[in-house]
């Protein structure tokens, strides 16, 4: 690895440019996620990519991990001037080479303590034994350096989120990484977290530590990359200095796309108000000094689909879920349904007020996969078929048959199991189960995430429908033109809050991303 | 136009047959097996194995431990364990023994049979209940299944030292030996089985009735009928061989009743159906409103009535209550489940599975003392039977 490809990459430019990905594209099938990126990272820089969720950003970095490795993808990838070989799954040779990354997720091992997590898998051994005293004095060395203000043997799970990410950091650093990825490294910390990151991230840079910095806050971009690059569509749109950028340009960048046919036209008269939410508070019931949502106000009539826009992180999810009574404490404010406020404390209660629910992860939440397509659709409503004793199973198959048929799930019959099915109809089979209890409001998390754009187009055609039997809808979606091409209002939410409501007449991409993004 | 049709209406037939086929699988490479270890040790013990006497007796020695398998068949489906049904059963069993022995007398001398009902009721009660304060500790205070009945299991063992006082108890009174112990004679069996039997077509003839009226398809009528004279028949050689002997066995009968009236509730009624949903993923049954600690709860009270009868069937069975009443029950139980196709990962498995695995476990422990095997060995060979039989389930699950 050391020595051939010299040759490949022109010397002048080979000690300037430490990654150059060429005309890198990757193709699932149906879908080509990453398309002829071309891309050159260079030495010392802190180099920012930003899109939307979708644009292509985690495809690049798991090619990066090996997750996709080499040979699935076309075009190639130079690492200090040699072509990127990675094998299957083979995050260890990524590290080796000097690549690493720091994901959204936390990787650490909670029950063990910083040095035992930066040295886990390389531990300093003495005659067979791990050397402890060697190992936390190298952990220290470590921390000093790069300014990471832990203690080595303080126990990873008694650390703040932030200070878990400086442990990561180190990890990575322990490895010599000569690139260090940082995936949303924000999303999870706090005003002074972040500060202190961005400090982090500079000591890094007089280290000669090359990051990318990938997010979905804009004003990072502006305070700590030298260098930024938009994706969208899987494509590079522009690599440019950031001081030749402003974030109106950023965002132009980041939607510019036009319209096309995508979606099936609609005359929706929404009714009078159904559902209001007004001033809403909620903790994470794990950890109740934790504030997931932070004020929402809105209000949805019959009929309506309001649109819920918001980057990953934003409360969006725990929106939902918590007006479904499965997930935050409310501590202030009300949901009130036809102006009674509803106090809901299980997804059971929701259901018999008239709220259905579509998870955003039909997998984890959605669906009990191992069971058939029929279990699945009765599950929820098997009030509607039993006595205390017995289930009438053929009341149970006409029932869930009547909706398979009308959303046109594609399988030979209702017995399939549920994990053969494509993800468009697996959505279809979630989005039954929730309609046959016949509600009045209907949520949908990210309805159309990870499916087909033929499916989509068949969810789309769904909504309208519900929307004109009377059926009051909120839809959220990661997909911007999606919000727009279905929505009648669209709210944005933005850390907990909702950052505003517009109108789909006023609403852009541009004004949607503003206050997604927090700048307004 | 008559040639496609009847071709049509062959292939139908056909393919309902291999649907079926494939569908269950498991469960008909699990009766393959069965009928293979059958006829290995019948030609290994020169038809000795097959007699009539001793199938009566292999189908009666499993009935204490399948009584635990039923209850257990649903526990591990929703993801939970429990260690503690043979030292439970064990010790409903000599407390029902003590009463029986000690108690009942003193307070109406001479009334054996209100002293058996009463032992009875007392036997399944003390179950209940301690299933029911398991339930409680495993849903309502989320204390890991695992933990609470192993818990559960040294502390029943520690309670049937204390009730025997390390000695054995007689529970070999009139009426009370009958539950573990009787026959019925063989006229009454032969009527029992023709109640089953028409009970069977019954159901055939009245499902196909409502299918038609929700005018849904209906597989062949000859197809069910096949199916339907195939049971009976079963019932009617059973019948046949244990009548040839003594008749059929009151605990058996139990068995069967208890078996499926658990098979019914597992697929027909929503707590069932709510079980396998919790198993198969737990967060999707909680978002669609099933409430899963009422419906845990509710199982390990089950799983503690099914010990209380256990116990009761044991003490009577054996005749007396001892203090190794139990032991090692448990294994037995959740081996059986295993066997019949439970996954450990939860969400899957049948009551009739678990009461084939049953009769596999006793088929080879039967099999093996008929051939004088030491017990050592037979240890060995469950052990190793067990083992091999997951394998074969994963190798054909991944190859699938």
């Amino acid at each position: 690895m050391n020595d051939d490809n010299a040759a490949n990459s022109n010397s002048a430019v080979a000690d300037d440019i430490i990654l150059d990905f060429r005309h890198v594209t990757k193709q699932f099938p149906g879908v080509t996620a990453l398309s002829d990126v071309s891309l050159q990272i260079r030495r010392g820089e802190i180099h920012g990519i930003c899109g939307e969720n979708g644009a292509g950003k985690s495809t690049l970095m798991k090619i990066l991990s090996g997750v996709y490795p080499w040979g699935t993808y076309e075009g190639q990838i130079f690492f200090e001037g040699q072509e990127l070989k990675l094998e299957s799954r083979s995050i260890r040779q990524a590290i080796e080479a000097g690549i690493a990354i720091v994901y959204q997720e936390l990787t650490l091992v909670p029950g063990m303590t910083v040095g035992e997590n930066v040295f886990l898998g390389k531990e300093p051994l003495e005659a067979g034994a791990i050397n402890w005293d060697k190992l936390y004095a190298d952990t220290q060395q470590l921390l000093t350096k790069y300014k990471l203000d832990i203690h080595p043997q303080a126990l990873v799970k008694n650390l703040g989120v932030g200070k878990m990410q400086m442990t990561e950091i180190a990890k990575a650093l322990s490895e010599n990484a000569r690139i260090l990825i940082l995936d949303e490294p924000t999303s999870a910390l706090a005003e002074a977290e972040i500060e202190k990151l961005m400090e982090i991230l500079r000591t890094l840079k007089e280290h000669g530590v090359t990051c990318i910095y990938i997010s979905h806050k804009l004003n990072e971009f502006f305070t700590i990359t030298d260098t930024i690059t938009v994706l969208r569509d899987g494509r590079v749109i522009t690599t440019q200095p950031t001081r030749d950028l402003s974030v109106e340009k950023l965002v132009s960048y980041m939607v510019g796309r036009e319209m096309t046919e995508r979606f099936p036209e609609s005359h929706r008269q929404p009714g009078e108000v159904i559902l209001e939410v007004e001033d809403l508070h909620a903790v994470d019931p794990e950890e109740s000094t934790r504030e997931v949502l932070k004020g929402v106000n809105f209000n949805l009539r019959k009929g309506e689909v309001l649109g819920i826009a918001g980057l990953m992180g934003s409360g969006r999810t725990e929106l939902a879920m918590t007006i479904f009574g499965e997930y935050g404490k409310i501590t202030r404010g009300a949901v009130k349904l036809e102006g009674r406020t509803l106090d809901i404390k299980s997804s059971r209660e929701a259901m018999m007020q008239g709220l259905s629910l579509v998870p955003e992860d039909r997998k984890r939440h959605g669906l009990v996969l191992i069971q058939s397509i029929l279990r699945n659709i009765s599950l929820p409503n098997l009030d509607l078929f039993a006595s205390w004793f017995r289930i009438d199973d053929n009341a149970e198959l006409k029932a869930s048959r009547t909706f398979a048929q009308s959303l046109a799930i594609k399988a030979p019959n209702l017995e399939v199991q549920c994990n053969t099915l494509s993800g468009g109809n697996q959505q279809k089979v979630v989005i039954s189960k929730w309609l046959m209890s016949k509600p009045k409001v209907l949520i949908m998390d990210d309805p159309t995430r990870g499916i087909d754009v033929g499916a989509k187009y068949e969810i789309y055609k769904l909504v309208n429908e519900l929307a004109a039997q009377g059926i009051a809808i909120i839809m959220i979606s990661s997909d911007l033109e999606e919000v727009l091409g279905m929505s009648d209002r669209v709210m944005v939410m933005h850390a907990g809050r909702s950052a505003g409501t517009l109108d789909i007449a006023e609403a852009t991409q541009e004004r949607i991303m503003t206050l997604a993004t927090g700048i307004a | 136009m008559n040639t496609i049709s009847k071709n049509g209406s062959v292939q139908n037939t056909v393919s309902t047959l291999a649907k079926q086929f494939r569908a269950n699988i498991q469960t008909y490479a699990i009766i393959v097996a069965m009928i293979f270890i059958w006829i290995l040790f019948s030609i290994a013990t020169g038809g000795l194995y097959l007699s009539s006497q001793n199938i009566s007796n292999l189908i009666r020695q499993i009935t204490v431990t399948a009584f635990l398998s039923v209850g257990m068949v649903l526990i591990i489906v929703t993801g939970n364990i429990d260690l503690s049904v043979g030292k439970v059963a064990g010790f409903v069993s000599v407390i029902v023994a003590q009463l029986q022995a000690n108690i009942w007398y003193k307070i109406f001398p001479e009334q054996d049979l209100l002293a058996a009902i009463l032992s009875v009721i007392v036997g399944l009660a003390v179950g209940t209940l301690i299933g029911a304060l398991q339930g409680y500790v495993v849903s309502y205070l989320a204390v890991p299944s695992f933990i609470v009945t192993l818990g559960a299991q040294w502390a029943f063992n520690g309670g049937i030292l204390i009730v025997t006082q390390g000695k054995t108890i007689p529970a070999n009174q009139p009426y009370f030996s009958w539950i573990g112990q009787g026959y019925l004679k063989p006229t009454a069996g032969w009527i029992v089985a023709a109640g089953v039997i028409a009970l069977l077509f019954y159901t055939m003839f009245n499902s196909r009735q409502k299918k038609r009226r929700y005018g849904f398809e209906l597989s062949p009528l000859y197809l069910d009928i096949l199916k339907t004279v195939l049971y009976s028949v079963l019932i009617v050689i059973y019948v046949a061989v244990v009548n040839s002997f003594n008749g059929v066995q009151i605990p058996v009968l139990l068995l069967a009743i208890a078996a499926v009236v658990m098979s019914y509730v597992s697929n027909n009624t929503r707590f069932g159906r709510y079980a396998y949903a919790i198993g198969g993923n737990r967060e999707a049954a909680r978002l669609s409103g099933v409430n899963i600690k009422k419906n845990v709860f509710t199982i390990f009270v089950i799983m503690g009535l099914l010990c209380g009868v256990s116990g009761v069937v044991l003490a009577s069975y054996i005749g007396y209550g001892t203090v190794a009443a139990g032991g090692g029950y448990e294994l037995d139980a959740i081996a059986s489940c295993i066997l019949g196709g439970t996954s450990t990962l939860g969400g899957e498995g049948t009551v009739f599975g678990a009461m084939i695995g049953s009769l596999i476990m006793a088929s080879i422990t039967n099999g093996l003392q008929i051939l004088n095997v030491p017990a050592s060995w037979q240890y060995v060979v469950k052990g190793a039977v067990l083992i091999m039989a997951v394998y074969m389930d994963v190798y054909f699950k991944k190859n699938r």
